[in-house]
């Protein structure tokens, strides 16, 4: 069984059309990685995927693990294991980073029947994985995003994946706007969380990051379709001859 | 617009005792004849419509009784007065029914050593403090069994706030008035709470006034405290006078009332005073929640900060109005007003008027007011993160009054206030999503 399987999805946002009859498959173990020109609807799939209800889905399924995710709602989704990194992280002013995280944490414990995490181990933990991301502990007392740099905001979404351990993780373009130790950072961050019970998916609009994370399938999205599948050889053709290409390639 | 009945009225204010306060009713009683209680038409009580309080008004004026000078207060009202007073490490003077017993307060001894004295009004004869110079100050001088003067003396120095909890029960008196005079003077440090809480589920009014001077270089921390049960009404007054180099630290909490109309009126009269007012309020159900605010800056330098903010769901009407003026001749005003609301429901209405009037030259000021909705990114935010939608919710508003929270000064009400906003803001999520 896969453990993400999208057959014919068609999702509209208003009244534009903009997934129109996507299928993928991703199994555990496996990191894809999802290229695309801007606009070519990819946060739209992960937005959708992780729940957002401005996005209406009108044709087509998501299993995850066998279950239809649509029908759960985005915190449930999150507590059985789906992630998804943002593209435009949200400042949440007055909401604390550290609670937050804490409090996702134990949401997903409690969906497992686990008892809360311990306020020490969880500070210990967290501390750690800040400074392997190279993230000042003192972003934990700040609030969500407040003030962040765009590169601060993407660690504190891999700090978020690293810590809740994810099975589905997908990252909207993560490493855009970063210089070269953010985006090795993050890199570094992903591949910690490579595992054989995990599948990761980033989408991401250039080739650079996966100088870093090695996918083990690349796939190309225009205008709402998955329009090329191919191994990581894929990514380099698409920096060398550009979008243009996988578009008149689709057209044709 | 019903009117008050004014020869019952008159017949109460004659049946009241007479006693050293007796003139300042008369007068009173002949300044609010000329103008009767506001009505929507004043431009003032635009909003707010007093017609319930008018008529439980006159029906109390009707039954004949004027509440006795002896304030027992039911178990049940013992209760609320116990919920704060033991939450709350203050020294707690308690206004029943618009009554206050300063004889068998605790902690009277431990005040005066420290500089604080609390008189009756009626003993204390100063009736020319007694401000009567509008329809609700003069319908609460007419009928004011009595009051408290408190004054606060340079070298006072008490180890608590000083705490006033007005509490009122529709069984005993179905209308108060109390009122407090405070004199603060030039160098004198204290912290005052203004608590209100009510019981019985018949209908209430309470009328209250406190006057405030805050002499030369004297600094007031105030925190106030509205919990009023949700058949009951107020109307509220608060005077601040500032004098050379006074600071005013005011945070305004509104949580329960049917119908709550509060307020201050800050007077900066002398250079180098400064005042802050901060104020939060949550309504739910039909709650009204009306907060009036005017500073007149009438020297200068001087400044002044405000912020209010609302959270509102149900069909809760809320206005605000914030008034700064600044004098002419009020150089080097420092001024800066705004007030944000948060509405959780669609049938929920705020009227928001933040109004700067400026005569002076040399001034700096700055007005804003929001109205939204709660940010859905945030939420959607919140919940990929595996937190239930009333979690985000609560996350989210807390977020929005946590500055108001933050600003208010007396530490010692910090828990409790935090745990009636936590409180209140559960009770209007819920509420909202049936
Ligand atoms: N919330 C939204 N409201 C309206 N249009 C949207 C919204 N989200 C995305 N779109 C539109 O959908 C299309 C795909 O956007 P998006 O999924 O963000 O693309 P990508 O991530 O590939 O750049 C774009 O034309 C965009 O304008
Ligand atoms: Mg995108």
């Amino acid at each position: 069984m896969n453990m993400l399987e999208i057959n014919n999805l068609k999702t509209t946002v208003g009244d534009a059309e903009i997934l129109k009859g996507l299928s993928l498959k991703v199994n555990a173990g496996e990191v894809h990685a999802i290229m695309g020109p801007n606009g070519s609807g990819k946060s739209t799939l992960a937005l959708v995927i992780a729940g957002h209800d401005d996005y209406v889905v009108t044709d087509g399924t998501v299993q995850y693990d066998g279950q239809d995710l649509l029908e759960l709602t985005p915190e449930e989704r999150a507590r059985t294991g789906v992630f998804l990194g943002f593209q435009y992280p949200v400042e949440i002013p007055g909401v604390n980073n550290a609670y937050l995280l804490k409090a996702a944490i134990n949401a997903k414990r409690r969906h497992e029947g686990r008892s809360e995490v311990d306020a020490f181990e969880f500070l210990q933990l967290a501390r750690e994985k800040m400074k392997d991301l190279d993230m000042d502990p003192s972003f934990l007392n700040r609030g969500v995003n407040e003030g962040f740099s765009g590169g601060e905001k993407k660690r504190n979404e891999i700090l978020q994946m690293v810590m809740l351990e994810p099975r589905l993780a997908i990252l909207d373009e993560t490493d855009s706007g970063l210089d070269i130790d953010a985006l090795k950072a993050v890199a570094k961050g992903i591949n910690a969380m490579r595992s054989p019970d995990r599948a990761i998916i980033v989408i991401t609009h250039y080739q650079r990051l996966l100088d870093y994370v090695e996918p083990d399938f690349v796939h190309v999205l225009s205008e709402g379709r998955i329009v090329r599948s191919g191994d990581k050889t894929l990514a380099q053709q698409l920096e060398d001859k550009g979008y243009d290409w996988v578009r008149e390639a689709a057209s044709a | 617009m019903i009117a008050i009945a004014h020869e019952l009225l008159e017949a109460a204010v004659r049946r009241m005792p007479e006693d050293a306060l007796t003139p300042a009713r008369k007068a009173a009683l002949a300044h609010f004849a000329t103008s009767g209680f506001p009505t929507v038409s004043d431009e003032d009580w635009k909003y707010t419509n007093l017609r319930h309080a008018v008529e439980l008004s006159n029906t109390w004026l009707g039954n004949d009784i004027v509440a006795s000078p002896e304030s027992n207060l039911t178990a049940a009202a013992e209760e609320a007065v116990k919920a704060i007073t033991e939450s709350i490490d203050a020294y707690w003077i308690v206004v029943a029914n618009g009554i206050a017993t300063v004889d068998t307060m605790p902690g009277a001894n431990d005040l005066r050593s420290n500089g604080v004295s609390i008189t009756k009004l009626s003993q204390n004869g100063d009736v020319a403090a007694i401000i009567a110079n509008d329809p609700m100050t003069s319908f609460n001088a007419a009928l004011l069994q009595d009051g408290l003067r408190v004054r606060v003396q340079p070298s006072a120095n008490p180890s608590k706030p000083l705490a006033f909890l007005f509490v009122d029960e529709a069984t005993q008196g179905d209308l108060s008035q109390a009122r407090l005079i405070i004199d603060v003077d030039a160098g004198a440090t204290i912290d005052i709470i203004e608590a209100h809480v009510s019981v019985g589920s018949d209908p209430q009014f309470a009328n209250t006034v406190i006057q405030l001077r805050v002499a030369d270089g004297a600094r007031v921390g105030f925190v106030r405290i509205q919990e009023r049960a949700d058949s009951h009404m107020q109307v509220g007054k608060l005077i601040a006078d500032l004098r050379r180099d006074a600071y005013f630290d005011y945070a305004s909490f509104d949580f329960g009332g049917s119908l709550i109309r509060n307020d201050v009126a800050v007077n900066i009269m002398e250079p180098g005073a400064s005042v802050n007012l901060n104020g939060l309020y949550l309504a739910s159900g039909k709650q009204h929640i009306d907060n009036h605010t005017r500073i007149d800056h009438r020297v200068g330098p001087s400044q002044s900060r405000e912020e209010y903010r609302g959270i509102l769901g149900g069909r809760s009407r809320c206005v605000f109005n914030g008034k700064a003026i600044v004098h002419k001749g009020a150089d080097g005003t420092d001024a800066e007003q705004s007030n944000h609301n948060l509405l959780l429901s669609e049938t929920a209405e705020i009227d928001t008027k933040p109004e700067l009037e400026i005569y002076a030259e040399d001034v700096k000021c700055a007005h804003g007011a929001t109205v939204g909705q709660l940010d859905n990114s945030a939420l959607f935010y919140l919940r990929s993160r595996g937190l239930d939608r009333d979690a985000a919710v609560q996350l989210l508003t807390r977020a929005f009054a946590a500055r108001i929270l933050a600003a208010a000064p007396i530490a010692e009400t910090h828990a409790y206030i935090a745990q009636k906003t936590d409180q209140r803001l559960d009770a209007l999520i819920h509420g909202d999503s049936q």
